[in-house]
């Protein structure tokens, strides 16, 4: 039991009130921010990123993972009582929480939530524990190859297993590797594709990229909407569920919490995609189908409970592999890079107090999201009725104020909005903006380990394969490639043989 | 990670042929993009597999793009994730010419005018609230910001107000 005495040390660092209070500050701005209509999780980080500066570090990450975290309790409460998902991940609850509140049963709808967000986030939690250390332990060994390979697949996922179509995803990884490169080349220190601008010699920073397309992008894309008015929300009443409802949700809640700890671990996965996997279980697990749409509440218990558990459990390729798994851990890497903390597998061992604070501070984060969600949800509720058009101007005031506090540079003002222009129309030609943002995060890692492969290889791309950890890598890259043209193939075929 | 994606369907009302246009321009860019990346990168020196030049990383990248944004524009039907652009667009214009001029004028004037100047703008003329509303909010918002960064976090931001 050697390991878990940094653990227990850890719950002394969440314990200073300074934590405690950033802890706080994150779960309720993460709660605001699910019900507030305009800016998701991902938007919010990267807003508040430069704020971050200029606070200590383990309470920088405690606030900003509670963000992300508490932004899926919120998310929930529009689903519910609007039909308007807060959070990408929450739009399935929307299907039977939406129908339960037509019904006079959003409270249950709500309460059920909370309860399975609490379960599934607090199990992923103590599966985090248990998980990281041991993935960081096997990472230690990795070297450049075996890094190539893993971000190349993190960048693949990402594409894949995302939201949006795959193709345009792929291209829109590649338009952020190629943004990466601008800069001082890393090892011979040549300028490239820097068009002569000097400001652009040390690179675009990830802050003015995350800040431009996902904040001022999405600010800029909800302006569309600013004057059509808001949908009357939904009465809540009780939210503490009857007993026949908890009974109902039993099973829902524990598939949920093991599912969404497993799919939240993937590259690529994370909380959208295992909320819809989790619709689809519960569906299938059901002995009466037919309820699901009409306001079953497993349909809602499910989702909830393994959305909370993914947003977790994806932490752990973050800070064992330094890879992030989704866009809104992309964002965290780069706060963790401001912090001067190097996310990856030396991080347990280096910094016991920043990793195990965070990962406590969750338990503490879950628990303060309970008591919003449930007694005090009539507060979050009300928010529900601020109006679109007074946030958009305050948001992007702290935006654009925060990008110049980065550098004092109004240059990073004209970038950021540019690439907030881009990330605009990049959303209404139907292209996502996180797997550009995930990889530029990774693009340094892959071209300096790329590089260094090569250097080690001596050039030969044959290289790779000697590795049995990169080989396996590299095998799962291409099945993942291969596998859907091929199912395709063979389905087309036996229609064929059919007709 | 999008948020507010309500799924009433919008872009289902999309014509296909104008879908299809948007889709075709929307990878022409990045095409283009990719082809000037890759001269670029040719420039730079290319070096060899065991010994890369400068250019040999972006050369890669940008064949890449080229290559996907080439699918793209062979492959154009509409995927439902494109969106018309309607009117709404000039509210998005003004706002984005308005971000400039705020950057532009941030350094010379200092923070509160624009601030004050891009709220009324917001909130008035995009957002017609009322005069009250926009009053007291660009005032007390403008306030809270200078609290926010100049006496809480102690960024010195270009200002004329001091305290």
């Amino acid at each position: 039991m050697d390991f878990l005495s940094p653990v227990i040390a850890g719950f002394g660092v969440v314990f200073q009130p300074e934590n405690l209070f950033y802890c706080l500050l994150g779960v309720t701005l993460g709660m605001l921010v699910g019900v507030l209509p305009g800016l998701g999780p991902a938007a919010t980080i990267a807003v508040l990123l430069p704020i971050t500066y200029n606070i200590e570090p383990t309470a920088a990450i405690i606030m900003l993972a509670g963000i992300f975290y508490g932004a899926q309790y919120g998310g929930t409460i529009t689903s519910v009582l609007l039909r308007l998902p807060g959070e990408a991940s929450s739009v399935v609850t929307a299907i039977d929480g939406h129908e339960l509140a037509r019904q006079g049963r959003a409270g249950s709808a709500l309460g059920i939530a909370a309860i399975g967000s609490f379960i599934g986030g607090t199990v992923a939690v103590i599966g985090l524990t248990f998980v990281a250390p041991l993935v960081a332990g096997f990472a230690l060994d990795f070297g450049p190859s075996e890094y190539t390979a893993l971000a190349l697949l993190g960048i693949l996922l990402i594409t894949t297993l995302g939201t949006g179509s795959p193709l345009k995803s792929i291209l829109m990884a590649t338009v952020g590797l190629l943004l990466a490169t601008v800069g001082q080349d890393p090892l011979e220190g040549a300028s490239r594709l820097t068009f002569g601008v000097d400001q652009l010699l040390d690179g675009i920073d990830f802050v003015i990229v995350a800040m431009g397309l996902f904040g001022v992008g999405e600010i800029l894309y909800n302006l569309e909407s600013l004057r059509r008015p808001a949908a009357p929300a939904a009465a809540v009443g009780s939210v503490y569920p009857s007993r026949a409802e908890l009974g109902q949700s039993k099973g829902a809640i524990t598939r949920g919490s093991v599912l969404g700890f497993l799919l939240g671990i993937l590259p690529g996965g994370g909380a959208t995609m295992s909320s819809m996997v989790a619709y689809a279980v519960e569906k299938r697990a059901s002995k009466e189908p037919d309820r699901f749409g009409k306001g079953a509440i497993e349909g809602v218990a499910g989702p909830e409970t393994a959305n909370n558990a993914a947003a977790t459990s994806s932490f752990i390729p973050l800070l064992t592999l330094g890879i992030p798994a989704n866009a809104t851990m992309a964002i965290m890497f780069g706060a963790l890079l401001i912090q001067g903390i190097a996310p990856g597998p030396m991080l347990v061992e280096e910094k016991p107090d920043l990793f195990w604070g965070v990962v406590n501070s969750m338990y503490v984060g879950n628990l303060l999201l309970l008591a919003m969600s449930m007694p005090l949800i009539g507060v979050f509720v009300r928010i529900l009725r601020v109006r679109a058009a007074i946030l958009a101007p305050l948001t992007i005031l702290v935006t654009m104020i925060g990008v110049y506090t980065v550098r004092m540079s109004v240059f990073d003002m004209f970038l950021m909005v540019g690439l907030g222009v881009l990330g605009y129309l990049m959303k209404k030609v139907g292209f996502e903006p996180g797997p550009l943002v995930l990889a530029f995060v990774l693009g340094g890692l892959l071209e300096s380990s790329f590089r260094r492969s090569m250097r080690i290889f001596g050039g030969d791309l044959t290289g790779f394969l000697t590795q049995p950890i990169t080989a396996t890598l590299l095998g799962v890259i291409v099945l993942i490639v291969l596998a859907p043209p091929a199912l395709r193939l063979s389905r087309r075929n036996r229609q064929k043989v059919k007709a | 990670m999008t948020s507010a994606e309500a799924p009433v369907p919008e872009p289902a009302q999309v014509p296909p042929a104008y879908a299809r246009r948007l889709n075709v321009v929307a990878a022409l860019v990045p095409l283009a993009s990719g082809v000037v990346a890759a001269i670029m990168s040719v420039n730079l020196g290319i070096g060899t597999l065991p010994a890369p030049g400068p250019g040999m990383w972006p050369l890669i990248v940008s064949v890449a793009m080229v290559v996907a944004a080439a699918v793209l524009v062979l492959q154009s039907r509409p995927r439902g994730d494109e969106e018309r652009f309607t009117k709404d667009v000039v509210v998005v214009a003004i706002a984005a010419a308005s971000l400039v001029a705020y950057a532009f004028l941030f350094e010379l004037v200092g923070f509160e005018v624009p601030t004050v100047a891009l709220l009324v703008l917001w909130l008035k003329g995009l957002g017609r609230e009322s005069w009250r509303l926009t009053a007291v909010v660009s005032i007390v918002a403008t306030a809270a910001l200078y609290l926010l960064f100049i006496t809480a976090l102690g960024v010195s931001l270009p200002h004329i107000i001091a305290l």
